[in-house]
């Protein structure tokens, strides 16, 4: 007679496949799995709360750190909220830099989840491909702001550096490049057949799942809800580029890998058009007091970050610094679906599935 | 089979393509001048404002000043200035503040130590990290 049981098994906090340090609880029947239990706060340091006790200039460099693979995004979205409660306005030049920035750091980002997502499923070739790519992206980022990850380039009104002499046309000559380059991923992954079989039908979920569990970015549109707030609500100065919201219906890992792919391709549009539009010259910091003190109130402003909405609330008693600042971070919510998507796979879909969903861990812990 | 084919028509045309990764540490990484690297510090620009000390979001700057000795002169100078590059997370801000510019970036990158109290810099090392100055500060 054969007796089976329930194992229980932990993968990580140090497992490769979990980008950083993450912990699943998985109880397993054979192969199959029958409940995961997310474990997270490994890489919690309390960015919130450090924030408290410091000024709203100092807090730019900590969110950085958060969503490490588009620091800019993060940034912005801090000197957005406080450029909303102060009502201060940014010059036009600063921000065609933050944009192009921001949609130069999204690429690098999404990069960063084409590579990785397919060395965790077994395919090395395309991770040095997109690492290498991405090269060129934290180049021109390096010699924008001075730092490869943790860029710190923004300021509250503005940016802390005007585009050095000759990276405009730096940009321009690489948005036909990187366009190449994404036909050879389309050569290389998206007409591969063993890929197309892995990706397709595992980890489905439905739109109305994906609203009940507050998904955002590609994860949401992967089911066919047509929400990006670049467009939805539009923030900088997104309304002056044309470009398109990718969704697609099916809501599987095959959905969100082609949602991110040709959202590289929109990104590249918007690079682009503002390096068409760009103002030839002007300041890049507005008129900002020494020391900044909102008023007493509070602001949420969100913005579209690559993992998706990513929001800053703001409750200010009117000091230098924040009463309360709470970052929305997607990554948290998007991790939510997990146990759900997880249950009753088999064991070899599980790195699949949580790779498609495209977690930063310095985010979901904050 | 024929993705498989066409992947592999990709990966034969790139064989030659040119190499993106670098030699270090074999050859030193070629870094733009803006990049924030290890500080250096001018002790006869400074004026003990604290400027700097107040802006750093890590506080791992301390720094103590004395009366300038010349009596003709007004003003302090600086007696100690010490970065804990255990928690400095190389920002730029106090280069930032600085209304003297005593304190500059390099583009120097290497801190790895043997020991961890090796990591707090004083004066004199910061004063003697005089290599690849960042012109534009």
């Amino acid at each position: 007679m054969i007796r089976t049981e329930e194992m229980l098994l932990n993968v990580g906090p140090q497992h490769p496949s979990t980008h950083g340090v993450f912990r699943l609880i998985l109880k397993i029947d054979g192969e199959i799995i029958k409940e995961a239990t997310p474990v997270i706060g490994y890489l919690h340091r309390g960015t919130e709360k450090i924030a408290e006790d410091l000024q709203y200039t100092q807090i730019i460099p900590y969110t950085d750190r958060m969503d490490y693979l588009s620091a800019m995004t993060n940034n912005y979205v801090l000197c957005h909220a406080v450029e909303t409660m102060i009502e201060l306005e940014v010059p036009e030049r600063a921000e065609y830099l933050r944009v192009l920035a921001m949609e130069l750091g999204r690429i690098a980002s999404h990069l960063v989840w084409y590579g990785t997502y397919l060395l965790d499923i077994g395919a090395t070739s395309p991770f040095l491909y997109a690492f290498r790519d991405r090269e060129h992206i934290i180049n021109l980022l390096n010699e924008l702001s001075g730092g490869r990850l943790t860029f710190n380039y923004m300021r509250i009104g503005g940016v802390k550096w005007d585009a050095p002499e000759g990276w405009i046309e730096k940009v321009k000559n690489f948005v036909p490049y990187m366009r190449e380059q994404i036909e050879g991923y389309h050569e290389l992954v998206t007409g591969n057949e063993i890929f197309k079989e892995r990706a397709k039908g595992i980890g489905t979920y439905t739109k109305e799942d994906a609203i009940a569990h507050s998904l955002s970015g590609a994860n949401l549109r992967c089911t066919g809800v047509n929400y990006d707030i670049r467009k939805v609500e539009p923030y900088s100065i997104y309304d002056r580029f044309d470009f398109q919201v990718v969704t697609r219906e099916e809501g599987d890992a095959w959905a969100r890998y082609e949602c991110r792919m040709q959202e590289m391709e929109e990104s590249l549009k918007i690079v682009e058009q503002a390096v068409e539009q760009f103002p030839e010259s002007g300041p890049v910091l507005g008129k900002v007091p020494r020391i900044i003190r909102p008023p007493k109130g509070e602001a949420y402003v969100r913005i579209e970050s690559p993992r998706g909405e990513i929001g800053c609330y703001i409750a200010s008693d009117g000091k230098k610094e924040p009463y309360r600042l709470k970052f929305r971070r997607p990554s948290f919510y998007n991790l939510q679906i997990l146990p759900k998507l997880l249950k009753g796979e088999n064991m070899a879909n599980l790195v699949a599935i949580l790779g498609g969903v495209d977690i930063v861990l310095g985010e979901v812990d904050g | 089979m024929i993705g498989l084919a066409k992947g592999l028509k990709h990966t034969l045309k790139n064989m030659g393509k040119e190499k993106m990764s670098y030699s270090y540490p074999d050859e030193a990484i070629p870094l733009p001048d803006r990049f924030r690297g290890i500080q250096k510090f001018y002790p006869e620009k400074c004026i003990v404002c604290n400027q700097c000390a107040n802006i750093c979001p890590t506080d791992c700057i301390t720094l103590t000043g004395k009366k300038n000795p010349d009596p003709e002169r007004k003003g302090r100078i600086i007696e100690t200035f010490d970065i804990n590059f255990e928690i400095c997370i190389l920002c730029d801000f106090c280069t930032e503040v600085c209304p003297t510019n005593a304190i500059v970036m390099t583009n120097n990158f290497e801190l790895a130590e043997y020991s961890r109290d090796e990591l707090y810099k004083d004066l004199q090392w910061l004063d003697e990290n005089d290599t690849n100055i960042r012109k534009e500060n």
